[in-house]
């Protein structure tokens, strides 16, 4: 049984070590110290939830709300600061598509490296490659590498690649389609073939009115603090509400911004 | 500057490492694709690495041969082996040490752990090395040294060897995503390691004039002579060559642990 639980997780990001480290730096830190109050930014603060077998939830909250370090958390990539992190499955991070990708390489080399990357099987990914290789409807040019390709037909390879896994957890950021309109259909139903498979589903997103359809929960986060979580029609009202309160003195700024 | 609270003691180091070798079909295949990738597009391929090899060899040996008065039919084969072996390691310190910064992107966008990436570099340097072993059978066999059965003490040597460029790996990769200046220092610092060695020129040399410490007291020799000197005499290097090694594996475990305990977390915030 697949399940998620974070139980006060935060997460904070030191600015300075963003800032290149030099050892220059380090070096006259040492000879003479100085105390500074290091800048850190809060990305999640005391994060609490469980998700269990068969939940699809939404994650809403403006830019910088603190979505892709939650989904990244839960994918395993930024370990928390503090808290307890617990999960139960096969947890499959679909953040960029196209990450693992060799431009020299060809196509059908670039689906079988993805396909690993995802955590895909060498016999599972033999009994998946034609099917993969057909939806991309490329043809003779899956043997030519990947650097004479349009960005519309890189886009198709690996979105064919990437949802061809058979995940437990499924993380999505911001699932976008673009490419002909007969191809964002096929897409479409593609991806919702994805999350049907998945035991849980969890993915972030900007569009509030596609929201109810894809998941009964949601759960919305503001500099990097659970506001609310419940069922998405609630959250989301709650949420818009909000938006337009905040809009009300000042112009549409912040709505446009969100878009 | 922050620490990270969740538990993370020794134990972690190698539990990294083992989940990271269980993914070996992932780092394998990235590994022989990355060799791939820098020879795709010449026309002459593979063939690059025993073409460098040849061009140093060829005029590093006949010059220095009669610099320091050397018979070719034993210099040649004893620099081209101690070249082989000196590019691994230096390849491990400033090419492996960039395997967490180049893998920056998978590091940020795919959840596997993150060794997984030390090892993709280990196979890339490891065959590119193994790949240009066959220059030195080309030399011994053109100068006619004598293989007896003793020549496979060069396995064990092969093997330490490789534990000290992974654990160089380790140590350099986790560095130098926290502090960037090291691969600059650390090419500076093996250009010098590389003329206080004797690679270019045979330790006996040094002895002569009463310089011997240079050579016992650097741990690359002694690495070095664990396959150089089977290959050479077809004999075990020496027990204080091996000694050594073990001390220098020692030594480098237990800095690859501190600093895994340290940064292997802080990783993905320092890219």
């Amino acid at each position: 049984m697949a399940r998620i639980s974070l139980k006060n997780v935060d997460v904070a990001f030191a600015v300075d070590a963003y800032m290149t480290r030099s050892l220059k730096t380090t070096l006259s830190q040492f000879l003479r110290p100085r105390r500074r109050a290091p800048q850190v930014i809060h990305a999640l603060q005391s994060v609490s939830f469980e998700i269990h077998d068969g939940e699809r939830v939404g994650i809403i909250g403006p830019n910088g709300a603190g979505k892709t370090t939650l989904l990244k958390v839960l994918a395993g990539i930024y370990f928390p600061e503090g808290g307890e992190i617990s999960t139960h499955g096969h947890i499959c991070p679909l953040f960029e598509f196209a990450t693992g990708f060799e431009m020299e390489a060809n196509g059908w080399d670039n689906i079988r490296t993805r396909a690993l990357l995802l955590g895909m099987g060498a016999k599972e990914i033999e009994h998946k490659i034609d099917e993969i290789g057909q939806f991309t409807n490329l043809g003779e040019f899956l043997n030519i590498p990947v650097r004479c390709y349009s960005s519309g037909m890189l886009l198709r390879l690996a979105f064919a690649t990437s949802t061809a896994v058979d995940p437990e957890i499924l993380l999505l950021d911001e699932v976008m389609a673009a490419g002909d309109a007969a191809f964002i259909e096929q897409a479409r139903k593609r991806m919702n073939d994805l999350m049907d498979r998945a035991s849980i589903v969890v993915f972030a997103t900007h569009s509030l009115n596609t929201l109810p359809s894809f998941c009964g929960r949601t759960i919305w986060l503001d500099h990097g603090k659970v506001m609310l979580d419940g069922l998405t029609a609630e959250v989301v009202s709650a949420y818009e509400a909000a938006v337009a309160d905040k809009n009300r003195p000042s112009i549409d700024l912040a709505a446009a911004s969100d878009g | 500057m922050f620490q990270a609270v969740s538990e993370n003691n020794h134990k972690q180091f190698f539990k990294e490492v083992i989940q990271a070798a269980r993914l070996w079909p992932i780092w394998m295949r990235l590994g022989l694709q990355d060799i791939r990738m820098r020879y795709r597009r010449s026309s002459l391929g593979f063939s690059w690495i025993f073409i460098n090899l040849a061009i140093f060899i060829l005029s590093v040996g006949i010059i220095y041969s009669y610099l320091f008065g050397q018979n070719l039919k034993e210099f040649l084969p004893f620099l081209t082996i101690g070249l082989v072996t000196w590019n691994y390691i230096t390849s491990s310190i400033v090419e492996g040490g960039n395997a967490f910064v180049s893998s920056e992107g998978y590091i940020k966008q795919i959840g596997i752990p993150i060794y997984v990436y030390l090892f993709r570099f280990f196979v890339a340097i490891t065959i590119t090395m193994l790949v240009s072993l066959p220059a030195f059978l080309v030399i011994a066999l053109i100068y006619s040294v004598p293989f007896q059965l003793g020549v496979m003490w060069v396995l064990p040597g092969l093997l330490l060897l490789a534990v000290v460029s992974f654990l160089l790996i380790v140590i350099f990769s986790l560095l130098n995503a926290r502090f960037r200046d090291v691969g600059h220092i650390s090419s500076v610092a093996l250009q010098v390691l590389f003329f206080i060695t004797p690679v270019i020129w045979p330790p006996e040399m040094l002895s002569k004039h009463r310089l011997g410490f240079v050579v016992d007291f650097n741990p690359c020799y002694h690495l070095l002579e664990l396959v150089r000197h089977p290959l050479l005499t077809s004999h075990s290097a020496s027990t204080l060559n091996y000694l050594v090694v073990m001390l220098l594996i020692a030594m480098l475990l237990l800095v690859a642990l501190l600093l895994s305990v340290r940064y292997s977390k802080r990783v993905v915030y320092l890219l």
